[in-house]
């Protein structure tokens, strides 16, 4: 036996439960406190319409961040070619319009969906690695895009009945309050917490993402896992990219930019390990949460301009992380 | 042999780890232009005490003498300046620069300001000419074989000119030539007045290469001498020494029926036209030394290799899994070697590592519903005696034993028909296997087969009903009943195979 055998985890029982409850919940400790924070600057910052649009702005962001999760949680990091699968099921879906709304629809998700099966082939199946390949994609898919459209916008006409509901997307709302958008992102994540609690494919992909040679041999068809995972993640990018389009009414090849990077960091504000294996969709909600309170509170303070509000969001976003990571250390984890 | 005086003299080193003597007291001397091979069962100390004389710890106690100087052996470059040099079972040569860069790393021939390509060259010629190597030394690493990758790495060592050199298994990687060619390099070297270490598993090789052999067990050196004067009977037994075998409790259920059954199972380069039987309620040892092809049978067995040949049928039916999913749905279960890697994943917690297996039964219609409180979750940690007794603990936080245990547990929770357990109780403390042994027992008492592979060969004989013997990616013969014993099974493995039925 040696020396790294003996049992290393001397930590208290209710110390180890309090830690253990911070580790999933700590992003929530920053959202509670910028609810305060927002309050104080902006009295009717708690009512209703003030706090759903808080999440509307972030819906689209969301809806993503969800489906990155589970690239995230099998150990794969990030598809990086979600800007090019939202601007190419948004294009494809703003094509289809004159087929009706649900031909659009279901054409936008199928593209997809397609897309990030491709992408899932070659990360689960032939095992590239996902950076340099969703890389790639982004690469490819982004010239084939400006090449068969030239950079042009494709428009949602709105003086049709497909492209004036088409445009509704965005805009609309449901029960007379409810934005259309933030009914969107709840369905998807609880679909998504859903997925990743209550099915065996779920186990399976933390399993996998904890230790791919263990789920390996433990039976799990860990490729068939793996490609799944990126197929989620093309599906919830080309939902994201539908509303973006609604929301811009044109279809246009950079409407995805930057979405890659900021679901990523929301998940990872939202204690999703990029190690993967550890994480749960909650979590990555409160992640999306924080980047919009920040979004909406950082304008209402006065004296910050653009500059200061990317110094103050990096800062958040690290301390958001950082407590995570100690919380997770005080409970004997260390790869975090 | 001709003596020169002693190259290195160790008395009364011990060392020291955690709650164990890894080095016990041990007195051991080389003479120059000796070879002094270094047998002992896995655990016994060797690598231990060759790491030791490396340089590998800094807080060894006892006196070391390097050709009668008292020398400080507490760094790698303090070993290296006392012209110690050693050659791992492991290659440390860098892959994608050139064997001349390799051999010569850390002092390249310069003539004021640029390398002296043409020094660098010859030199590197001559020292491959010593291992007998005729290579561009301009060569990548990448680019030559493994077994002259072995040699580049002698030459490399010779090439600092020691006076000391350690070979541990040496030959691990090479064909029967080159078996023979690098016996002939040794041969050379003794006669040049250099000091050997040579450790092998390997019996016969030793009493080839070998002048003096020194047989370590727990720690200890049980004993020094000339080879021939020993058989390698006598070293076997020095090797076993009185390991008590009524640990193991004889089981008194006769097998049944034969329930598993290979026939001509072939893995082309791993192993080859293997057939075996085991019977219901039978525990089946597979002996072997490491590189015989015992792992890889099995693994192809239930699905994780691919097979290229060969017929498998359990319980009279002929089944072919092509996944290792559909392996553990026919009911088998393979318990890896490598507990930390392929085993568990241990940042997941008990629970959700011992259900691993079972995630596809509990699922109806894809959603999980194995969310009972008292599954076989409590019972085969309580069954196992796991501390503690914390489903929802981080496996990382548990000790060895204890993941170990889990480990068992996990294959248990699947009720398997066939169980196959490779090294189940590898670096684990007495009480845990212990409990590991009764529960292997507990299934093979149900009626199930059971295939046990382990280094630990009182283990091995003492768990086993029947042992095959596999050398070489080959089934040789089996033992069992009276003439299966510790010493048997050593020789055996070791190719005499006088000990075997026919």
């Amino acid at each position: 036996m040696n020396r790294r055998d003996t049992p290393t985890d001397s930590v208290s029982q209710p110390a180890r439960q309090w830690h253990q409850a911070l580790g999933v919940g700590s992003v929530y400790l920053f959202v509670v406190a910028f609810l305060i924070i927002g309050r104080l600057i902006s009295p009717g910052f708690w009512a209703t319409e003030s706090l759903l649009q808080v999440v509307k702005d972030v819906s689209i962001l969301g809806i993503i961040a969800v489906g990155v999760a589970f690239i995230t949680l099998s150990g794969h990091y990030v598809d990086l070619s979600i800007p090019a699968i939202m601007a190419c099921s948004g294009i494809v879906a703003a094509c289809a319009l004159p087929l009706g709304l649900p031909t659009a629809l279901l054409a936008g998700v199928a593209t997809g969906g397609t897309l990030g099966l491709i992408n899932g082939l070659m990360v689960g199946y032939l095992r590239l690695n996902p950076i340099l390949w969703t890389l790639a994609a982004m690469s490819v898919l982004d010239g084939i895009t400006r090449w068969a459209y030239g950079g042009k916008w494709v428009y949602v006409r709105q003086d049709t009945g497909p492209g004036a509901a088409f445009a509704s997307i965005y805009r609309g709302e449901w029960f007379g309050f409810l934005p259309v958008t933030v009914a969107l992102f709840a369905l998807v994540a609880v679909l998504g917490d859903f997925l990743m609690r209550w099915t065996g494919y779920g186990k399976q992909l933390k399993l996998t993402g904890a230790s791919y040679a263990a789920a390996r041999l433990t039976g799990v068809n860990v490729r068939r896992t793996v490609m799944v995972a990126f197929l989620v993640s093309g599906l919830t990018a080309a939902l994201g990219g539908i509303i973006k389009t609604s929301f811009s009414k044109y279809g246009d090849v950079e409407i995805g930019l930057t979405y890659d990077f900021q679901a990523i960091t929301a998940v990872v504000i939202g204690g999703v390990t990029l190690a993967g294996g550890r994480g749960t969709i909650p979590g990555v909600i409160g992640g999306v949460l924080v980047i919009g309170l920040l979004g909406r509170i950082l304008p209402l303070i006065p004296g910050i301009g653009q500059d200061e509000q990317f110094m103050i969001r990096g800062v958040v976003f690290v301390a958001a992380a950082g407590l995570n990571l100690l919380a997770l250390r005080r409970a004997g984890r260390s790869d975090a | 042999m001709t003596n020169l005086g002693p190259a290195l003299q160790m008395k009364g080193v011990s060392q020291r780890f955690p709650g164990t003597l890894a080095v016990d007291r041990v007195d051991f001397d080389v003479q120059a232009g000796e070879v002094h091979a270094l047998v002992g069962e896995n655990g016994a100390g060797k690598s231990t005490l060759v790491r030791l004389i490396a340089g590998s710890f800094p807080d060894y106690t006892g006196e070391v003498l390097m050709r009668g100087r008292p020398v400080a052996l507490h760094s790698p470059a303090a070993a290296k300046a006392c012209g110690i040099q050693m050659i791992h079972q492991e290659l440390s040569l860098a892959a994608p620069i050139s064997l001349a860069e390799n051999i010569l790393a850390g002092r390249l021939p310069r003539n004021r300001v640029w390398l002296d390509r043409h020094a660098m060259w010859s030199e590197t010629r001559k020292w491959l000419a010593c291992v007998g190597l005729d290579l561009d030394p301009g060569t990548p690493v990448e680019e030559i074989s493994q077994h002259e990758a072995q040699l580049v790495e002698i030459a490399k060592a010779l090439s600092n000119r020691p006076g000391l050199l350690v070979m541990d298994e040496p030959t691990s990687a090479l064909s029967h030539d080159e078996v023979r060619r690098l016996f002939g390099i040794i041969q050379d070297l003794k006669s040049n007045g250099l000091a050997i270490i040579y450790i092998s598993h390997h019996l016969p090789e030793v009493f080839e290469v070998a002048d003096r052999v020194t047989v370590m067990r727990d720690g200890r050196a049980v004993g020094t001498h000339e080879v021939r004067n020993v058989t390698s009977r006598q070293l076997v037994e020095m090797m076993i020494g009185g390991v008590p075998s009524d640990m193991y409790a004889k089981r008194t259920a006769a097998p049944g029926a034969i329930k598993l059954r290979g026939e001509g199972l072939t893995r082309w380069g791993f192993f080859h036209n293997c057939s075996f039987h085991v019977r219901a309620g039978e525990i089946l040892g597979l002996g072997g030394l490491s590189g015989a092809g015992r792992s890889e049978l099995l693994r192809s067995l239930c699905g994780i290799d691919p097979l290229d040949a060969g017929r498998i049928s359990l319980a009279g039916k002929v089944i072919a899994p092509r996944t290792y999913a559909q392996a553990i749905a026919a009911g088998f279960a393979y318990l890896s070697e490598d507990r930390k890697t392929e085993g568990l994943a241990l940042r997941l917690t008990v629970a959700e590592n011992l259900l691993a297996a079972i995630i596809p039964r509990q699922c109806r219609w894809g959603v999980y519903v194995g969310h009972q409180p008292d599954g076989p979750l409590r019972r085969y940690l309580r069954g196992l005696n796991v501390q503690p007794l914390e489903p929802e603990r981080e496996l990382a936080t548990l000790s060895g034993g204890n993941q170990q245990k889990v480990l068992l547990a996990k294959w248990l929770a699947t009720d398997p028909e066939v169980l196959i357990l490779d090294e189940p109780t590898r670096g684990v403390d007495v009480g845990a296997k212990a409990v590991i042994h009764r529960a292997i027992a507990e299934v093979a008492d149900r009626g199930r087969c059971v295939i046990l592979v382990s280094s630990d060969l009182p283990e091995l004989v003492g768990l086993s009903d029947r042992i095959l013997i596999m050398r070489r990616g080959h089934l040789l013969g089996e033992m069992s009943g009276p003439q299966c014993r510790e010493q048997s099974v050593l020789l055996a493995v070791n190719g005499e195979m006088g000990v075997l039925k026919p």
